[in-house]
């Protein structure tokens, strides 16, 4: 009965959470991976704005993409990228892979009972030179994938992952051959797709696309090379190599 | 309850047992709703009404390209915005019914009768009918445009909007209506509105549907604007034969072959 | 910044200084984020620190956000179901689980690891909060060696189960959740312990837990006997939990096969669900397609040769 006497014991609920739309996914290959988030930040139906990042840089070969609640989000990305700072101080080198996913379980797990609510993807080079992805829940449980889509579409995205990445209900057509890992351009060119058809569909999802993409040590940029815009972010070009792609997505 | 036949109208039977389910955390299903920017606005000679079409379910758009403005009568369209069966088949009956009214009376159909036709219609059913409407159209006492709510209560504005869209809507008609508008200054308002809301408004998107109606004439302008072409996908997707599994094959002859054999030589037949 | 540069510093004088401090246990706070104590900065000193929220019921606040079976549009949704089961036998532990994480009726994942391996000997099965299982059996692991260092000997599985026990025991109530088997081979020969967030800590033979344990028990039940050969008990687990993956929705995908014995675990294989139903694991599918080919009209026999081939 909110009639603002105070007669009656009221009660009230603490809702610190709210939903801001938006998609994430990150495919991981040979020695590669590509890590993507559309920029759109919504609430309800409304824009809150058309260019808020979710992914972001953590060195030249860990990338975090975070979706979900997005104060949330840029306080957990601001406090890891603070502990990778510290570790780089005092090791006087960047974190492993690896070693991040671990640090974000451990920071995720802190909140056990007032939860982060994100939904977390880490995409990177291992040290074996190798390309990785990890997936994590708002709680922290982890697992190393081949792929994963996480936020708004991920239910519309993960689906279309599973068929063209892992080959999910698909025979191998007589004679025809599989290749046990994706190239660069395929894995780009799947990516971009995810997000237009993610856009077309799905009403929180749109404005603009943010692709980032990590080669290997040693790896050239082949595949990378016809891509329109492309901007390397690398601090030391001796080790592994981190670059942007960016493109527009539909605005309605 | 006891009988098997069950008269005209809604069926309330399963409510209460539907709310039970509900407290018990099974949701009804959800109705495919339009999110939707609808606008009308008086110019000059007339009435100009404004539609998006996106149709959604939750935040999934169910139909990119639906029509969201609706025939009454040559004279009158009614924009429908909420659920969306609700607001097609309210438009179909209140055009059903004026067009009886018509036959009877003779003569061409008011835009206050669909009006109230409509408001007493959606107040009977106590905004369970979600539709909230504009209606335009010129009669014999000139231009009429009207907003009406789920509830039945109606408004009579110059120019108006409603859907998830509206307040995107009208900024635009506050900032940019004038008295005595020609044709092509309303039209352009009117799209400016509708596409206010297209981007604006997660519920909103895709093209402008328009109907312009003057006394003469109403003109239907389906995806008068396509802001929102869908993008050239970056592969193909098309699958090699063989790629679906299948557990067993079975190829069947569908011709009949039959050997006639002709036992009587019948007498020719009369073809002079 | 002095300080900073010094407190880091592995040479000076401080660092003599910081030594002593550390030895009287007068160590600064921030030291703990600092960044490799294992990954465990909160846990460095032993005991775990947690922020909570500042309501008055912080258990209920949490039940509120992320209890999904009693409200589907919660947001934040934790993964659940499974089907996982170890049994003991003469030649060892059998451990075996699906890889499904469901989050309501959505399949978040088919590839997870249901198994933790705590350390070479000693393996832990993860039902419930899939959070909860990997980090406190992560947890778990660290204690092991610390016991390892201080005792000169490895922990009884009996040991290591009852500090995990005590240990979620603390957290009754305040809404974490697990369901988990400690297995592996100490001096009293292969142990398994079943542990869950309640409190409870059990010792047998033969335990299945998960949405889908009642599926597993069925056929586990039906085959178990101590006697068992390694190969048997292999595929007892197996056909265990193909059995629950077929039949409970929440699990499924792949099983994941370990076996322990006096030397360790090992781990025998990963097997897609839907492929044990057609091939099996030697070609014969468990499927009941080929228990009933020809015997009934639905299924009737294969045609003679030389009708089918005039198509």
């Amino acid at each position: 009965m909110p009639d603002g006497s105070y007669a009656h014991p009221q009660q009230r609920q603490f809702n610190p959470y709210t939903e801001n739309g938006g998609t994430i996914l990150a495919i991981a290959g040979a020695d590669f991976t590509v890590i993507a988030g559309d920029t759109r930040q919504s609430e309800g139906y409304s824009i809150q704005t058309r260019y808020a990042p979710k992914v972001f840089r953590l060195t030249d070969r860990a990338v975090l993409a975070v979706n979900g609640f997005a104060a949330d989000g840029n306080m957990f990305v601001k406090k890891v990228k603070q502990r990778l700072e510290w570790y780089r101080h005092a090791h006087a080198k960047d974190m492993p892979l690896r070693a991040i996913a671990r640090l974000i379980q451990t920071m995720l797990y802190a909140q056990r009972f007032f939860p982060y609510y994100v939904y977390n993807i880490l995409g990177g080079i291992e040290e074996d030179g190798s390309g990785a992805v990890y997936s994590f829940d708002p709680v922290g449980s982890y697992e190393r994938e081949a792929c994963r889509a996480a936020g708004a579409a991920q239910s519309l995205v993960q689906p279309f992952l599973d068929n063209q990445i892992y080959f999910k209900n698909q025979q191998l057509p007589p004679g025809q051959t599989r290749p046990l890992h994706l190239s660069l351009s395929d894995v780009l060119s799947i990516v971009i797709d995810s997000f237009t058809s993610a856009t077309e569909r799905h009403i929180e999802v749109g404005d603009g696309l943010e692709i980032y993409v990590v080669l290997a040590k040693g790896r050239g940029p082949q595949g990378l090379e016809a891509v329109r815009g492309a901007q390397e972010l690398t601090t030391n070009a001796e080790g592994d190599r981190v670059f942007i792609v960016r493109r527009e997505l539909k605005k309605d | 309850m006891n009988s098997v036949y069950s008269g005209p109208g809604f069926d309330f039977a399963n409510t209460a047992r539907n709310s039970f389910l509900e407290s018990r955390g099974l949701p009804l299903p959800k109705a495919t709703s339009t999110g939707t920017t609808i606008v009308g606005c008086l110019f000059k000679d007339g009435i100009v009404l404004g539609a998006d079409t996106r149709a959604t379910t939750g935040p999934i758009v169910a139909d990119k390209n639906c029509e969201k403005i609706h025939f009454i009568a040559d004279n009158i369209r009614c924009c429908g915005a909420g659920t969306a069966a609700d607001t097609e088949f309210s438009t179909a009956l209140i055009a059903s019914n004026i067009e009886m009214h018509a036959l009877s009376t003779g003569r061409k159909p008011r835009v206050v009768t669909a009006m109230t036709m409509l408001k007493q219609m959606l107040f009977r059913y106590q905004g369970n009918i979600g539709a909230a409407l504009v209606l335009g159209g010129v009669d014999a006492d000139g231009p009429h445009l009207f907003t009406i709510h789920p509830h039945g209560s109606t408004d009579k504005l110059p120019y108006v909007t409603m859907g998830s869209g509206s307040l995107a809507a009208m900024a635009v008609f506050e900032s940019g209506w004038k008295q005595n508008m020609t044709r092509e200054e309303a039209l352009d308002l009117v799209t400016a509105a509708v596409s206010a809301g297209i981007f604006n408004d997660l519920g909103s998107g895709s093209n402008v549907d328009a109907c312009v109606i003057t006394a003469s004439h109403t003109e239907m302008l389906r995806n008068f604007v396509k802001p929102n072409e869908r993008v050239q996908k970056e592969r193909s997707y098309k699958f090699a034969r063989g790629t679906t599994a299948w557990k067993k094959e079975d190829i069947r002859d569908l011709i009949i072959t039959e050997d006639i054999t002709v036992i009587r030589e019948g007498e020719a037949m009369d073809i002079s | 910044m002095n300080s900073f540069v010094s407190r880091f510093a592995s040479t000076g004088h401080d660092v003599e200084l910081r030594k002593a401090r550390e030895a009287f246990g007068d160590e600064d706070e921030s030291l703990e984020m600092w960044g490799s104590q294992a990954g465990f900065g909160p846990l460095s000193k032993g005991v775990p620190s947690f922020s909570v929220p500042a309501v008055p019921d912080p258990s209920a606040f949490l039940r509120l956000h992320t209890d999904d079976h009693a409200d589907p549009s919660c947001r934040i949704k934790i993964k659940h179901g499974t089907t996982t089961l170890a049994f003991r036998f003469r030649g060892g532990v059998i451990v075996a689980v699906d890889s499904r994480a469901t989050a309501g009726s959505y399949i978040a994942s088919g590839t997870v690891k249901k198994v933790i391996e705590i350390n070479p000997y000693l393996l832990g099965t993860m039902a419930g909060g899939a959070a909860d299982c990997q980090y406190w059996e992560t947890y778990l692991g660290i204690q092991c060696r610390l016991h390892e260092l201080r005792n000169r000997e490895r922990i009884s599985v009996s040991a290591a189960s009852k500090y995990l026990s005590n240990l979620v025991y603390s957290y009754k109530g305040m809404g974490l959740s697990m369901g988990t088997m400690i297995c592996g081979w100490d001096k009293t020969g292969p142990a398994v312990f079943y542990v869950d967030s309640d409190g409870t800590r059990l010792k047998g033979d033969v335990f299945s837990v998960g949405s889908g344990s009642t599926f597993a028990y069925g056929v586990l039940d039906q085959g178990y006997h101590w006697d068992l050969t390694d190969e048997e008990a292999q595929e007892l687990g197996r056909r265990s939990i193909y059995a629950a993956g077929h039949r409970d929705a929440y699990s499924g995908n792949t099983i994941n096969l370990y076996h322990v014995k006096e030397d360790g675990w090992k781990f025998i294989g990963n097997y897609d669900v839907s492929e044990m139903h057609y091939e099996g694991p030697a070609g014969v599918g468990y499927g009941y397609e080929i228990r009933t080919a020809g015997k009934s009209s639905a299924n009737p026999p294969p045609e003679p040769e030389s009708q089918t081939a005039q198509t």
